[in-house]
Parts: C-alpha cells; sequence; structure tokens
C-alpha cells in the first residue's frame, strides 16, 4: 500500500461556511435558530425580497414571495450557508452561482459560443493561384487590421450602410496564429495568439507539430450578436464579414465566383465550429453547447498552459468549466430549465471537496505507482486507485456529517466521489477510458456500500456504463475526448458530462500533453483577449457571483439610465 | 421450493440484515393501524371506499390471453383501484433499511409493484388497496425507525443532514414530533398537509439497536473497506469488484 495522505481541504472551507469553532464531525445539530430566521439568515434572498417589492409596483403583477415556498415554509430551516470557490479565497452566496446572477459564467459560455476557427491557407490559394493576387505578411496584417474594423460589425466595401456601435460591440476580436515560427514573426503582435509566448517551450513545440505550418483565425464575434442570434449564426456572422475583407484587403470585385469559394471556405471547408450540431430531436445549431465536445471542453481551458505541473488542478478547471456548461446552461436551462441543476454543478466547484478527493487518490497513485502518468493502464490499478479513492471519500462524508449536508443529494456526491477517481485514474494512467472505467466503478461502491446513489436515470447511465467503456462498436466505443453531452447514454443525465470532460483532460494532463483532442482549440482560447478566465474557472466564477466581472454584450450604452 | 436464494453475500450484521431483507424475512416490531397508515399516506380519507379507475376485472369480460389466464390479478388490479404511492426517506446515520434495499425487497417480495430508487428516497407505486399493504408490511417491521426513517413525499434531502438534538431526522416540513412519552408522531401526511390527528409511529431505535439492524456500511459501524490505512474489503465489495471486472470485459468484444 501507498503512503496515505490525508490533507481534508475541505476543512477549511467548511469552517468559513458553518463558522470558526463550529463541530463539523458532530452527527446531532440544533436547528432551531434558524427555524425562526428563514430565508432571513440570508443577504442575497433579503435583497430578493427588498427588490422585488420595488418592481411589483412597475411590473403590476406579483414576483418574488419566498413564503410561497413549500406551502408556506421558506427555505432556511437550516441554515442557509454560502459557497467558498475552491482553492481561492472568494466566498459567495449560492444564488450568485446560479448562471442568470453570474455574468462570468455567462461570459464563459458566450466566449465559446461566439467563437469559430477559420483557416487561412486555403483562402490564401485562392487568392495567390486563382487570382494571382501576392500574399504576403503585409498583406496579412492588412487584412487583419480590416478584419477587426469589420468583424465587430462595420462596413468595408458598399456606401452609405449601417454600422455597429463599438461600444456594444468591443469585445468582438479577430487573431491568428499559426505554426510557421517565420510567419508568425512577421505577423503584428496586437494581431497574433503567440504560441511560443503563451505556452511552455515543450507544449508550444507540440502544438506547432500537430498543426504544421498552417495558419488560422480565432474568431471571435461580438458576444451581443451570438446572445441575440445562437450559436449557428457565429460562422455566419463571421463567414460575411472574412469574405467582405477579403475582397477590401485584396481588391477583389465584389461579385466574382472565387468570392463564394471564400465564403465556402470560412463556412465550411476551413471552419471548425466549437460546438457540432445535434439532430433534430434536441433541435439545436453547430456552437451550442450540446455539439461541445469533452475534448474541446478540455481545450478550452488553459490551466494546462499556465499549470501544467499540476495535473490533478488542470482536470478540476476542466470539471468547473464543464459542469457550469453542461448541468447549469445545457441541461439544466435549454433541455429542462430552472434553478434545481445548478448544485450539481456547484458541488463539484466549491469548498474544496472534488480537490481533496482528487488529491488524495492522486497522493496514493503517485507513491504507489512513481509518477504521473507511469502507472499501467490495467483493471487491477484502475481497481485499486478507484477503491482507495471512494472509500477514502465515503469516509469523509461519514466521518464530517457537515460535509454530507453540504452535498446533501446522492447525485452530487456520487458525482464527486466518481470523478475523483476519473481524475485519479486519468492523471495516473495517462488513459482517458481508464479514468472512465474508474468513474463507473467508483459509482457502484458507492452504490454498493450506502445502498443508494443518484437518481433513476443517474443510476441507469453508471451501472451499464462499464460495458461501453472498452466497446469497440462506434455507437458506444468512443474514446472519452471524441464523446459529448449528445452521446446516446449521456444525452439526459445531469451530473455527469462536466466530469467527463474534466476526467478526459486529467488523461493529457497526467501525459504532459499540450492539448487533449484539438491543438487548434486550445490556441484560439489562449487569446489573452477573451474576457472570460480560461487560465482559473473557478476564480472566474467568484469573481462573478462577487459583482467583480465585467461581461460584454450589455446593452446599456444605447438605453436610458435605470 | 428446495433451493433457498442467496441474495447477497457477506457475513456481516450488514450483508446479514441485507439478505434478511431481500429475502422477505422482516422482523415485525409494531402495529400501526391500517387507519393510520391510510392517514400518513394521504391518499384518502381512512375508511373511505377505494377509489376505481375501471370496474372489476371480473364484470369487464377480459379478452382470452393467455398471460391473463397465467398471472392472478393482485387485490387491487382484480377491484379496479387507482396507483397510489409510499415513499419512504432514510437517514444516512444508521436508517435499517437504505433505498435500493427497499426496491430489492419491493421487487423480490411483493406483486403488481413499480419501485424507483434514488439517493434520499425510495417510492413504490401499486393499485392503492395493494400499496396500503404493503407500506403497513414496511411500518410495521424493522425495515422501518420512526426517527431514523419516515414516510415523506417530497422534502427528502434530511436524509443526509445532521440529526435533530431529539434524534429525529431533519425535516423542513416537520412531519415528525417527538412526544413526550418517547414516541415519534406523525403530525402531517406524507407531503406535508396536516392531519386530523396525530399518527403514533412508535418509538425510535436505539443507537445501539439502529447500528445493530441498518443495511447501510459506514466505516464507523460496519465498514464496506475498513478504513484509511487499514483496508479490509467486505464479501460485498469483493463481488462487486467481480461484477464490474466482467461488465467491462464483456464490453470489450472485440469480434
Amino acid at each position: 500500500m501507498g503512503k496515505i495522505h490525508t490533507k481534508k481541504l475541505f476543512v477549511r472551507a467548511l469552517n468559513k461556511k458553518f463558522g470558526k469553532d463550529f463541530d463539523l464531525t458532530g452527527k446531532k445539530a440544533d436547528y432551531a435558530p434558524f427555524k425562526e430566521l428563514g430565508v432571513l439568515q440570508s443577504d442575497r434572498k433579503k435583497e430578493f425580497i427588498e427588490a422585488s417589492k420595488k418592481l411589483e409596483g412597475k411590473r403590476g403583477i406579483s414576483m418574488y414571495n419566498p413564503m410561497l415556498h413549500a406551502g408556506g415554509i421558506p427555505m432556511g430551516q437550516r441554515q442557509i450557508v454560502p459557497y467558498k470557490l475552491s482553492t481561492t479565497e472568494y466566498i459567495v452566496e449560492g444564488d450568485d452561482l446560479h448562471f442568470v446572477n453570474n455574468p462570468a459564467m455567462q461570459q464563459m459560455w458566450d466566449d465559446i459560443r461566439r467563437t469559430v476557427l477559420v483557416g487561412l491557407d486555403m483562402a490564401h490559394e485562392v487568392l495567390e493561384k486563382r487570382l494571382g493576387k501576392e500574399v504576403t505578411p503585409e498583406t496579412i496584417n492588412n487584412y487583419l487590421e480590416i478584419l477587426n474594423h469589420a468583424m465587430p460589425g462595420a462596413a468595408v466595401v458598399q456606401e452609405h450602410m449601417v454600422e455597429t456601435h463599438p461600444g456594444l460591440v468591443d469585445d468582438c476580436n479577430v487573431r491568428m496564429f499559426t505554426g510557421d515560427d517565420d510567419l508568425a514573426d512577421e505577423i503584428d503582435d496586437q494581431y497574433l495568439i503567440d504560441i511560443n509566448e503563451l505556452f511552455p517551450a515543450d507544449q508550444a513545440e507540440e502544438i506547432k507539430a500537430a498543426m504544421g505550418k498552417t495558419s488560422w483565425q480565432a474568431v471571435h464575434i461580438p458576444t451581443i450578436v451570438s446572445r441575440t442570434c445562437d450559436g449557428g449564426t457565429t460562422s455566419r456572422w463571421s463567414a460575411m464579414q472574412l469574405s467582405m475583407t477579403f475582397i477590401d484587403a485584396y481588391r477583389m470585385c465584389a461579385g466574382e465566383a472565387a468570392v463564394a469559394d471564400l465564403a465556402y471556405a470560412a463556412k465550411h471547408a476551413a471552419v471548425v465550429q466549437m460546438g457540432e450540431m445535434l439532430p433534430a430531436r434536441r433541435a439545436r445549431g453547430p456552437n451550442e453547447p450540446g455539439g461541445v465536445s469533452f475534448g474541446f471542453m478540455a481545450d478550452m481551458v488553459q490551466t494546462q498552459r499556465v499549470k501544467p505541473w499540476d495535473p490533478p488542478q488542470i482536470s478540476l478547471n476542466v470539471v468547473a468549466a464543464g459542469t457550469m456548461l453542461y448541468d447549469q446552461i445545457w441541461l439544466g436551462s435549454y433541455m429542462s430549465g430552472g434553478v434545481g441543476f445548478t448544485q450539481y454543478a456547484t458541488a463539484a466547484y466549491t469548498n474544496d471537496v472534488l480537490d481533496d478527493f482528487s488529491y488524495y487518490g492522486c497522493d496514493y497513485g503517485i507513491d504507489k505507482y512513481g509518477g504521473w502518468g507511469e502507472a499501467p493502464e490495467t483493471l487491477e490499478v484502475i481497481k485499486d486507485l478507484t477503491t482507495e479513492t471512494t472509500l477514502y471519500d465515503m469516509e469523509q462524508y461519514e466521518a464530517y456529517p457537515t460535509l454530507l449536508e453540504d452535498h446533501f443529494g446522492g447525485s452530487q456526491r456520487s458525482g464527486i466521489m466518481a470523478a475523483s477517481c476519473g481524475v485519479t485514474c486519468g492523471c495516473l494512467t495517462g488513459s482517458s477510458q481508464a479514468a472512465l472505467a474508474g468513474w463507473y466503478l467508483s459509482h457502484l461502491i458507492h452504490k454498493e456500500g450506502w445502498g443508494r446513489m443518484g437518481f433513476f436515470g443517474y443510476d441507469l447511465q453508471d451501472q451499464c456504463g462499464p460495458t461501453n467503456v472498452y466497446s469497440y462498436q462506434g455507437d458506444e466505443g468512443s474514446p472519452l475526448e471524441l464523446r459529448g453531452p449528445n452521446y446516446p447514454n449521456y444525452a439526459m443525465n445531469v451530473g455527469h458530462q462536466g466530469e467527463y470532460a474534466g476526467i478526459s483532460s486529467a488523461a493529457h494532463a497526467g501525459r504532459g500533453d499540450a492539448y487533449a483532442l484539438n491543438p487548434l482549440v486550445k490556441v484560439a482560447f489562449a487569446n489573452p483577449a477573451l474576457l472570460f478566465t480560461w487560465e482559473d474557472i473557478r476564480k472566474g466564477y467568484g469573481m462573478g457571483g462577487a459583482r467583480e466581472f465585467r461581461a460584454a454584450g450589455e446593452r446599456g450604452l444605447v438605453m436610458p439610465a435605470v | 421450493m428446495a433451493y433457498t436464494p442467496q441474495y447477497y453475500p457477506g457475513s456481516t450484521s450488514a450483508g446479514v440484515n441485507r439478505r434478511k431483507h431481500m429475502a422477505g424475512d422482516l422482523e415485525k416490531l409494531r402495529d400501526i393501524s391500517d387507519m393510520d397508515i391510510v392517514a400518513v399516506m394521504g391518499h384518502r380519507t381512512p375508511g373511505a371506499d377505494y377509489p376505481s379507475t375501471h370496474p372489476p376485472l371480473a364484470e369487464m369480460g377480459e379478452p382470452d390471453c393467455p398471460v391473463r389466464q397465467l398471472v392472478e390479478p393482485t387485490p387491487g388490479a382484480a377491484a379496479g383501484d387507482r396507483i397510489r404511492y409510499s415513499q419512504f426517506t432514510d437517514s444516512m446515520y444508521n436508517s435499517p433499511s437504505i433505498p435500493y434495499w427497499r426496491t430489492y425487497w419491493a421487487a423480490i417480495n411483493c406483486r403488481g409493484v413499480d419501485p424507483g430508487t434514488l439517493s434520499g428516497r425510495q417510492i413504490i407505486e401499486a393499485r392503492e388497496r395493494d400499496i396500503d399493504n404493503y407500506t403497513k408490511t414496511i411500518m410495521d417491521s424493522e425495515m422501518y425507525c420512526p426517527a431514523l426513517s419516515c414516510m415523506r413525499g417530497c422534502t427528502v434531502h434530511g436524509h443526509s443532514l445532521r440529526l435533530e438534538e431529539n434524534g429525529l431526522m431533519f425535516d423542513m416540513l416537520a412531519r415528525c414530533e417527538m412526544g413526550d412519552d418517547g414516541n415519534v408522531y406523525y403530525n402531517k401526511d406524507q407531503v406535508g398537509v396536516p392531519l386530523d390527528q396525530k399518527v403514533n409511529a412508535g418509538k425510535p431505535m436505539s443507537e445501539d439497536e439502529a447500528a445493530k439492524r441498518t443495511t447501510i456500511f459506514r466505516y464507523d459501524n460496519v465498514a464496506f473497506g475498513g478504513s484509511i490505512g487499514d483496508r479490509k474489503f467486505d464479501e460485498g465489495l469483493i463481488a462487486l469488484h467481480h461484477v464490474w471486472e466482467r461488465r467491462s470485459k464483456w464490453g470489450f468484444r472485440p469480434e
């Protein structure tokens, strides 16, 4: 047996939540003080009540009234505790983590939805071979200058055109990146995502080797456009402005057929969408959350670039991004609606619980098997890592009743425990399928030990899950990085998808890879001009909850002051 | 039947209790009246006739069907009763039963049931007179402790909360209260509607008795895998490893 670590990172968070000197291990509680306070023990709920009172007069119809809860019994019959964003000092109320109340969360999703990657090489070939135009670093710089005028919604060719107010679309930008160092040296810094500068040297080399000497544009259209329209708009908006920019920059005829080639490249042949289009029964276009693969999600998060020495931290940030997008926004709103889904996700990125569980498993594995990515990928090793980690996790819930109370739903506990095992197995073996195998075994151990797990469908997915880990059948057995929210067995269940993204990243973090699935996505989200804090997801959520984050896409500039 | 099913591995008290529950070999600990059970379930006024959704099967002229000839209808199905439910919440702190074992008990021992298993609650749906009977069996038996388990149709997160100081499982709807006589009383039905008369559910199990009768594994009672630094796997965990490994390998099938 390896050396045992018990850091119990969550204890500090629990002390902040429940109060200093609080007995975190007591099994019995005096709930009486909270019965009298109800929702009034929460500053945020009090704020809601006050806001609603003011608004009802204006609205002429009733609104927020916590006394309507449960037939007249308001929330707050027990202590309403705040949440600490894991590894940060941000402590916010639960309400602050609903995406409606958290502009940083919205911006995270906006940053994805408003992004497409468009290859430059195909367009340059059309310009050079078909039209006989000269393409040089100078012409590319000129093109990028025009593009950063046009992409936010400005005219470049026609007369008497309407345009967008720069103050409403200032988040829009296009930068290029390339695996060709010589070309990169010639590109104006303001238009370049500099792979050599932003990534550690070994990661930069790996990325450049993967993309060759190709050149790409990271297109981020205005947030306000993608919020008004949808993810499918992004490639269309982008393609229109790209085509018009080529016409201007290379003095093309606006009506010649070659323009169609450029548009076709921008819309189809040379475009990488962040999310695949979904089938009719889910009825979403490209660049909507249900089509964002776990591997892409892993690559969007940039922790791997700034903390390559800390594989669990990398994975946990992907978990945080994934649970917010997939649970809170995709399943919780697009597919379902309401408020309940938020706390499936918060369990994964607050109070240092998943962090503690994951570091425990990783420490155990490192001590026993030698190092990141060095454990053999065998069922025996997965069984060992997962069993030890799950039993540790369960013991913490048993030993700290306040921790159990914090994760008051079985699906929260099941997801967190299984995620810690997935992260552990991924980081230690360097295999995402091994990580997935650990995920499923953890659920089974949890269910068997406590005789309960999540909810109906949650349990269904995980109890039959081991059979799809190593399946060779195409619709069952994809590598985890290629699976996504619309993968057949994953499409309906909250509390899983973000964790899958996290544990697929764990494998690559453990191997020391620069990216999980697509180097282009990894580089595009390294763009320093993106608004969300892609290097530290939990910090971003904390800033949003603490009302320190300013998102794009607001309309205040063109509306009367409140 | 000569064959005695081996429902669950292990010789610990948790393993033995799990086998007992699955086999329906339950010890009767109390006797709550039919009327009181019906009151807490809250589907109809105690003593009222069973509402029906169709005429009795005997009056319906059923089609000539071999399955119908093989399967004898439950009393509720024969009478045309509605399908109703009872749902229980079990505390993580050594409640005698736990959701999956409630489901196993129902699926193995009861006819015409639709059990549903979640983390904080377990529901059984059946024809009304059938679920009345099944619920009485549960509440009279060692599957039920008035303090650590509770009929709750909604708002069930108390299962994972710390216990009240008097040992009752937390309930934001306060459906139960501890009486001065040491008995637990329901003052609301399972969805929180106040009852005309309180229902006496009996005395809670002592902590020692609950620890003895529980089906949950906990590191501080019957451990599933020992504790940190001192691992010892329960037979149930070893069997589970086998199941997981077989499922994983079966899915591989490279042919």
